[in-house]
Formats: structure tokens, C-alpha cells, sequence
């Protein structure tokens, strides 16, 4: 992966009437990285890949490939790539025709390209004997691969994906998104992910950005994304969270309504007065014993329990709010509910959202 | 849902009941059409085959085939032109209007024929155009065109409009999507909007009538034929019509068959 930016949006606006889908986007992905944008729906992202292959017009900013201005160029002179949400197999070709099609229309031969055809049916892992199947044969996950084969053979310069797998179920969807990072190693491309599902990007991703009413909230590598977010919003896109309202009383303390937390942890950069977040992840979160030692402890009461697999969760009455706590499963609490608790939690695993 | 056998022996007593009901006029002209007599009568005392030849001898016979085959042929192929169009502008294009437009132009179904032809005649009049079996070609198309495009748009409707742009995204142009993705996958409903075409204009009585002028289709002469001076080859044309269309049903499905092993041996041999 190198640092130079393959594909780079300089405030790019798309209007739909009266209604602004995306208010000026910068956005630089880098030659070979695995990048995924991320939101709910109706935050932008569909739009966006939409004008970064070029189904759509951009109203306003400009779109550049390798220093070249694309945002003009007709999707089918564009030297990119989709693999759609519905896949858009073509039903009435062979899945050899399939992953041909784009061979076809750049004029190769049919050996050359029943050649790159069985080449990329190895690479995805389909039996050669699949070139002659027709689409309506092949299951969920074949046909997802038959789909990344033809994109393959257009062999894009990026490669985009517009939530290819969330149509399938939890077990195929996981295995999926395994065999995509590894196939992203093995061709080296840029791929460009789009998703709903920010545990998906998670698995699959180098970069992540997150997008909300069409701004990007931020971008970053996922481990900053979970520990570090920028925002409630991107706190509490990833699952469960713990949120504490604060208030910087001088310059050495925050204060929310049971904590009192020095400035010297948090590294707070607010202003007297200013007002902020103090963010704690539920497995972070601990049940305090008589010889535990913690920064903050919270007295409060087990509201309910949730069996997770590998791990309990707990909601907990305290701070006059629910508060979520993750704890393995070999330290389950019998009988738990109702059963008064101290939390306790240390200033390392806390992250300061300033500006809430 | 499993039926026990009461049930499944019911359910085939009344779909024989259903197929009697239908079929059983069908073969009374049958026998009809094969009766020496000149007059319909049963049972049937003579058989005889000379009526199928008379007919085949007669130039009026071969004048009527004609008029109603080039009628027929004609407004399919119009009507075939336009439902893809139409169907397309419908399914694919988001325009002011557009369910507005969708449901007037399917009105004249709900007209009855005959006052939708003596309309048309009255228009033909008015402006100055004699009617002959031309304007019966488009009296024709205002009643089926619409059909036609209903039977496409139904295809259309189903058709996931990625496929195209997935086409586009790969470097395809508009002429090779047209013929690569759009056509290959609207062909079934196009072939079945061309045979609807085809058999509602062949079979086509009221709007015929008012705006043939002095052409005659077939169904015009069985009718006039029927109500002055009975003819003995009534049955025998009435059978050779359905024998027609049956063929056209038989021809259309043999070539959309054909095309499918053609493309299928083309998917395996290259």
C-alpha cells in the first residue's frame, strides 16, 4: 500500500432537486488499500458510489484518478468496476458468458477469453466445471463469486463494492467477508466497500470512513474507529457504548453527575465550561471486588442479563441512566437480577468526546 | 397442499367437465366442416371432404386469407415495435405523468369494439380517408397496441435495471446493451405480445366491420355468411382459422425453443 492517492474527491456535491444528498466531500483512498465507507440508510454512501462509478452526475466538486479529472466520464469509459447490492448477473448467459462479458466488449478472442474465464473460476475457488452453469444453478455464495470473477476480468483500476453480501445469511456473510480480504491480498487491487454494517467493515477493512446525512463523520483505521470515535454517533454506531454527559469545571477535572475525572487522563482539551463525552466500552466495564482497584467506581443495581455466547451482558441501573457492562462467560452472576453491584472502570480505556 | 383421493377425483371430473364445455362446440364444427350436407345438421349422414377443397379452390377463400393474414401480420409487427418502446418508457424512465399516460392509453380496451370502430369510422370520414383494409390496420393497433405493451411492460416490470447499468459499468454502449441484455431478456414477453397481436387482429370481428370499407376479412364473411345465405364452407373456413392459429402458436413456439438450444450450445461450445 503506498501513500499516494489513487482516487481523491475535492468537495463533491450531489443535489437531487431540492434535497443535498452529499454537502462536499474530501475524500483520498490510496492506491491498493482495502477502504470502506459506512453508514446508515440515508446517510449518502449509496449516492456516493453511485457518482464514483459514474451512474450518476455529480452537481458539484470534482472527482480525480490519478490526477485525472473523471467526474465527466461516462460509467462505461471509466476504468473502474462494481459488484452491485442485487450482483446483476446477467440470467439469460452461462456463467462462463458471465464473467466474459466484459472480454467480449473489448474485443478478445474466445479462446483468450474462455482462458482469463477458467483462470478467475480457479482464483474464486469454482469448480472449472461451472463455466457452462447456468446462473439460475448456482447458490447464494457461487453467485457472489461469479460476480467478483467478472468484475475481475474487467480488471478495474478500483473495484468497487455496493453491499454485495447483505442479502445472505450470518454464516455465508461471515465467510464471505474473510474470503474477500483474502482475495483483496492475493489481486492487490484498491477495493472500495460499501456497507451498513460497520462490524463488516471492521473484519474486511485498512481504512473506514463513516458517513452521516451526507457528511463524512470520520475516517480512520478500524481499531481508531472503535477505541477513538469523533462523535456520539460514531460511539454508538458500534454496538453498545457507555456514554457519560461532562463538563470541564477548571482545568484539571471534568465533572458529570457521579464522576469526578481528572484532566490528566483524558488529555482534555475543552475549555473551562465546555461541555463533552466520556466514552467507556461495555467489556472495559468491570464488577468491582473487595480487592480491586479502579479510577472511577459506580455504585448501581443488575437491571437485566443477556446470554451473548462467549459473553454475558448486563444492564445495570446506576448514574441515574442504563449503563452496559461485557464480562466472559466463566464470570457469570447467578441470580443476578435486581442484585445490587459496584462498576468500576479505568481512565486508560476512556476516550473524551469533546464538543457533544 | 396433499388432496386425498376423493378430492383429487373430484378436481379431475370438473376440469373434464370445464374442457368438454370448451372444446365441445369446437369439434361440432369440426364435424361440421366434414359433412357432405350443405345445411348444419346432426347427426351427420355423409361424410366428405369436398368443402376443405372447394375452399382451397376458391379465389374469394384465397382474397379473405389475404386480407385478414396481411391485416394480422401488419398490426403485430407495429404493435410489437411499440409495446417494446412503450414498455421500456414505462418500466425504465421516470416522467411527469407517466401513470397518468399509463392508464389512458389503455382505455380503449374498455370501450366496446363496436363503438370504438364506428368512432374510427366516423374519424376515417371526416377526414376524407376511404376506409379499406389499411384503416383496419390501424382501427386494429388502437385496440391491441395497448395490450401488447401491457403483456411487455409486465416483462419489463420484472426486469432488474442493474443488469443494464452493471453492462454500461463494464464499458458497454447503449446499442450493445439494447442487443446484449435488453432484448434477449424482454424476447419472451415480446414473443408472447406478437402472438396476442396476432390472434386478436386475425380473430378481430367488430372494429373489422365498421373500417374494412369494401375489404373483407375472414371473420366478416363467416358472420355475413351466417346471417344471409348459409354457406357449407362456414365450418370448413371456421376450422381452417383455428387450424391457422393454432400453426402461428406452434411456429412461435418452436422458434423461441430454437433460439434458446441455439444460445445453449453457444454457451458450451465457446
Amino acid at each position: 500500500m503506498s501513500d499516494i492517492a489513487l482516487l481523491r474527491l475535492r468537495g463533491v456535491v450531489k443535489k437531487f432537486g431540492g434535497f443535498t444528498a452529499l454537502h462536499g466531500i474530501d475524500l483520498d483512498i490510496r492506491e491498493g488499500e482495502f477502504f470502506t465507507i459506512v453508514g446508515p440508510s440515508g446517510s449518502g454512501k449509496s449516492t456516493m458510489i453511485r457518482l464514483l462509478v459514474g451512474m450518476d452526475d455529480i452537481s458539484a466538486g470534482e472527482i480525480m484518478l490519478r490526477d485525472q479529472r473523471i467526474d465527466q466520464t461516462p460509467a462505461n469509459l471509466r476504468p473502474t468496476c462494481m459488484v452491485f447490492q442485487s450482483l446483476a448477473l446477467f440470467p439469460h448467459m452461462s456463467v462462463g458468458q458471465n464473467i466474459e462479458f466484459p472480454l467480449k466488449l473489448r474485443k478478445d478472442s474466445p479462446a483468450k477469453r474462455r482462458e482469463r474465464a477458467l483462470e478467475l473460476l480457479d482464483l474464486l475457488r469454482l469448480p472449472r466445471t461451472y463455466y457452462d452453469k447456468r446462473i439460475s444453478q448456482c447458490s447464494g455464495g457461487e453467485k457472489q463469486r461469479v460476480a467478483l470473477a467478472r468484475a475481475l476480468a474487467f480488471d478495474p483500476e478500483i473495484l468497487f463494492f455496493d453491499e454485495p453480501l447483505s442479502a445472505l445469511d450470518y454464516r455465508l456473510r461471515k465467510a464471505l467477508e474473510k474470503e474477500l480480504k483474502d482475495l483483496h491480498v492475493r489481486t492487490g487491487k484498491t477495493f472500495v466497500y460499501i456497507t451498513h454494517s460497520l462490524e463488516e467493515a471492521m473484519v474486511m477493512s485498512d481504512r473506514i470512513a463513516i458517513m452521516k446525512e451526507g457528511k463524512i463523520e470520520q475516517i480512520a483505521v478500524a481499531d481508531e474507529i472503535y477505541s477513538a470515535p469523533v462523535s456520539r454517533f460514531v460511539a454508538e454506531f458500534m454496538g453498545e457504548v457507555n456514554l457519560f454527559d461532562v463538563i470541564s469545571v477548571d482545568g484539571e477535572t471534568l465533572q458529570s453527575s457521579a464522576l469526578t475525572i481528572s484532566n490528566d487522563v483524558t488529555q482534555s482539551t475543552l475549555p473551562v465550561g465546555g461541555k463533552g463525552l466520556l466514552m467507556v466500552r461495555p467489556e472495559d466495564v468491570q464488577f468491582v471486588g473487595s480487592k480491586d482497584h479502579f479510577d472511577y467506581v459506580l455504585e448501581g443495581k443488575i437491571h437485566a442479563e443477556y446470554a451473548l455466547g462467549s459473553r454475558i451482558q448486563y444492564e445495570v441501573e446506576a448514574d441515574g441512566k442504563i449503563l452496559t457492562v461485557e464480562t466472559l462467560r466463566e464470570s457469570r452472576i447467578k441470580d443476578s437480577e435486581g442484585l445490587p453491584v459496584t462498576l468500576g472502570f479505568n481512565a486508560s480505556k476512556t476516550h473524551l468526546i469533546g464538543d457533544a | 397442499m396433499p388432496a386425498n383421493k376423493s378430492t383429487r377425483i373430484a378436481l379431475f371430473i370438473y376440469g373434464l367437465f370445464i374442457i368438454v364445455f370448451l372444446y365441445l362446440p369446437l369439434v361440432s364444427v369440426g364435424f361440421a366442416s366434414i359433412s357432405r350436407a350443405r345445411y348444419l345438421s346432426f347427426p351427420i349422414k355423409q361424410y366428405s371432404t369436398k368443402w376443405y377443397t372447394t375452399a382451397l379452390e376458391s379465389s374469394t377463400v384465397k382474397d379473405l386469407l389475404l386480407t385478414s393474414l396481411s391485416i394480422a401480420v401488419i398490426v403485430t409487427l407495429i404493435s410489437v415495435v411499440i409495446a417494446f418502446f412503450g414498455a421500456l418508457s414505462f418500466a425504465r424512465y421516470q416522467w411527469r405523468y407517466r401513470t397518468l399516460f399509463q392508464k389512458l392509453i389503455l382505455l380503449p380496451i374498455f370501450f366496446p369494439q363496436t363503438v370504438l370502430g364506428l368512432a374510427l369510422l366516423m374519424w376515417f370520414n371526416a377526414l376524407g380517408i376511404i376506409p379499406s383494409w389499411k384503416t383496419a390496420v390501424v382501427a386494429h393497433l388502437v385496440w391491441i397496441a395497448p395490450i401488447a405493451t401491457l403483456i411487455v411492460a409486465i416483462r419489463a416490470y420484472s426486469f432488474d435495471p442493474s443488469l443494464e447499468e452493471a453492462a454500461r459499468d463494464m464499458g458497454a454502449d447503449t446499442g450493445t446493451i439494447l442487443r446484449e441484455i435488453t432484448l434477449p431478456l424482454l424476447m419472451p414477453g415480446l414473443v408472447s405480445a406478437g402472438l396476442f397481436a396476432f390472434l386478436l387482429s386475425w380473430g378481430n370481428f367488430p372494429l373489422s366491420l365498421f373500417t374494412t370499407g369494401a375489404d373483407s376479412t375472414l371473420p366478416e364473411w363467416l358472420y355475413a355468411k351466417m346471417v344471409s345465405g348459409y354457406s357449407p364452407l362456414v365450418p370448413t373456413l371456421g376450422i381452417m382459422s383455428v387450424v391457422g392459429s393454432f400453426m402461428i402458436i406452434m411456429i412461435a413456439l418452436a422458434i423461441s425453443w430454437l433460439l434458446r438450444a441455439n444460445r445453449e450450445s453457444r454457451a458450451a461450445s465457446n
